[in-house]
């Protein structure tokens, strides 16, 4: 049984991984940056509530997910 | 007397209030059961049409045609007759039985296909009864899925996606309900999530987009028994990709070109938020309960395997920016907010009960007016006759829509009245097809028939109807060209050698090449319109044309 605790953590670690690695992919790319394009954008919006969403259910402790 | 008046005068404006709140919940019904009536209006006017109504329809029932006669679709198309599959099978083997009896006939698929519908609903409603123990609550939170703009349009269509929705939900109530009887007894019982497992399986090879229900399911097993779920998701795994396997080596590798290769679309971002924007509005009120309740169980329960399941149907409704993809994509999260809503209202209701007599008055009425605001916003109604167009002047709406048939090889047309109205926007798709669209295939038909070969078209229907061969399945055409996987040789050969005696194009969906050599080896000779679309008649050009 998962507890919100380890959900949080999670979802938490999956945004930001999920966040470096679509900034990467410009990284990357150096010297042909082109901005962040529509379809960065929704994965970063995704990414991003994945975080913060992770981010509040870490206080929630151990009880089940 | 004194007690007894003062009683009663305390009673009266209490029961009054849930008698008009009842009341509101009576229209309610009245509402949605009014759309259940046009989505059966359309549904049987589909069954009667013996055309493509949406395009595709033609090549899924070509699709179960072939399975009929123990071929497989999956075919190599660089050679006659230029066919094949991108779906997977077994909607289509649900259907053969019929073909067998009545033979190739459109109404077959779409018949198999709203009974679908009809499952999913009654599904849903067992879902939300599971929990609320209100029958005119089941009843509305199935019939809002039947209310729909996204499920009239598609649902009586020749199309594998309800079906997929139809497995996708029976198999998450079926979860849910085994792993509360399993928590409840404390005894595991595999058989039930072996057939919740089945289902999964079913609705994948239905269409591939139930992947992510297949997610959302092992997402919520692996919150509530993670080494159970491994296992199970191991074994699925295992049994997919055997199945996989074997359908690949039958079909010496077609399989995986045609159904996976040939579905990597380009994505068209504004396409997706488009339709996730339009969902949103079409759908709020359910949307905004589901989301309600998944973020209170997210935060103050556990987590349910609906709310799993809705969260990962909307987001997979972003794949509708994918080229060839469009609003049934978020028929699932339709479903999932279905219930999910459905259960919100109950335990409300169930809250202000125990909070008194008036509470639940006031939270009857909330409920109530919900529904009938939900209603408004996925307004559609055919007005095609003068009892359905009262309805609908009745209720403040209009009893028209302008616009213009859809042409991709002719001049554009005047914008003309169609006697239908869909708060979705102005389109071509939900106007039950009548006797002048049947007139008008048949018209196409003949003009084939002058000729021998079968016709090099965009849509099954005319050689179906004729008897003949059919040839290409283009939207599969144009993704294998794009992902290099046809050799178009042979059909541009066959083309320029001016093979076929007739094309019929409607959108012009073939590769960029194959038309180059339409347009210059034929020459368009008729323009029927047929269900608000324009199809294009060519025949050979003659010397000197």
């Amino acid at each position: 049984m998962i507890t919100k605790r380890q959900m949080g953590l999670s979802l938490a670690a999956g945004g930001l991984f999920a966040t470096f690695a679509i900034l990467a992919v410009d990284m990357l790319k150096a010297g042909n940056f082109a901005g962040i394009g529509p379809m960065q954008q929704i994965a970063l919006t995704g990414a991003g509530i994945l975080l913060l969403t992770g981010l509040t259910l870490i206080p929630l402790g151990n009880r089940p997910a | 007397m004194t007690e007894f008046r003062s009683r009663l005068s305390g009673n009266l404006p209490q029961v009054g209030w849930r008698h008009l709140a009842y009341l509101l919940v009576a229209l309610a019904l009245l509402v949605f059961v009014g759309y259940f009536i046009a989505y059966n209006i359309y549904a049987i006017s589909l069954f009667q049409f013996p055309f493509d109504y949406d395009q595709g329809e033609g090549f899924e029932l070509m699709d179960t045609v072939l399975f009929s006669r123990g071929e497989w679709p999956y075919l190599n198309n660089d050679s006659y007759p230029f066919y094949s599959s991108n779906y997977p099978p077994v909607f289509h083997l649900v259907i053969v039985p019929l073909i067998w009896i009545f033979g190739p006939k459109y109404w077959t698929g779409r018949l198999v296909a709203y009974l679908g519908t009809l499952i999913t609903a009654a599904v849903i409603g067992y879902a939300v009864q599971r929990e609320s123990k209100r029958w005119w609550l089941s009843t509305l939170a199935g019939l809002a899925f039947l209310a729909s703009n996204y499920v009239y349009h598609v649902g009586p269509l020749f199309r594998q996606h309800m079906f997929m929705v139809m497995f996708e939900t029976v198999a998450v109530v079926l979860l849910t309900a085994t792993i509360n009887a399993e928590e409840t007894t404390g005894k595991k019982d595999n058989r039930r999530l072996l057939l919740v497992m089945i289902l999964l399986l079913l609705a994948g090879y239905t269409k591939q987009l139930a992947y992510a229900t297949v997610a959302a399911v092992f997402t919520f097993l692996f919150l509530r028994q993670s080494k159970r779920a491994i296992l199970w998701a191991i074994a699925f795994a295992g049994v997919t990709g055997i199945i996989f396997l074997l359908i690949n080596l039958s079909t010496n590798g077609q399989w995986l070109t045609n159904t996976v290769t040939a579905n990597i679309n380009p994505y068209i971002p504004s396409q997706g938020i488009g339709l996730l924007r339009q969902w949103f509005k079409l759908h709020t009120i359910l949307i905004l309960l589901a989301s309600a309740l998944a973020l209170y169980q997210l935060y103050f329960e556990r987590l349910s395997a609906y709310a799993i399941w809705f969260v990962f149907a909307a987001a997979n409704g972003l794949t509708s920016g994918k080229w060839g993809a469009g609003e049934s994509y978020f028929a699932t999260a339709i479903a999932a907010s279905c219930i999910l809503a459905g259960i919100a209202i109950g335990r409300g209701l169930s809250w202000s009960e125990r909070r008194g007599e008036r509470w639940f008055a006031i939270a009857l009425t909330v409920v109530a007016m919900l529904f009938l605001i939900q209603a408004n916003k996925v307004f559609h109604w055919p007005t095609h006759t003068p009892l359905l167009e009262k309805v609908a002047t009745t209720l403040g709406k209009p009893k028209e829509t302008f616009v213009a048939p859809q042409t991709s090889c002719s001049l554009p047309r005047e914008v003309v009245a169609i006697p239908y109205i869909d708060s979705a926007g102005v389109g071509l798709i939900g106007r039950p097809p009548n006797a002048e669209d049947t007139a008008a295939g048949v018209t196409i038909s003949q003009l084939i028939s002058e000729g021998d070969s079968a016709s090099f078209g965009e849509d099954a229907g005319f050689n179906f109807y004729l008897g003949r061969d059919i040839i290409t399945n283009p939207t599969q055409l144009l993704n294998l060209y794009n992902n290099g996987q046809v050799d178009l040789t042979e059909m541009s050969a066959m083309l320029e050698n001016q093979e076929f005696d007739t094309v019929v194009l409607r959108a012009q969906f073939y590769p960029p090449p194959i038309l180059e050599i339409i347009g210059r080896q034929y020459l368009t000779r008729h323009l029927v319109e047929m269900n608000g679309f324009v199809y294009c008649i060519l025949t050979p050009k003659d010397l000197g044309e």
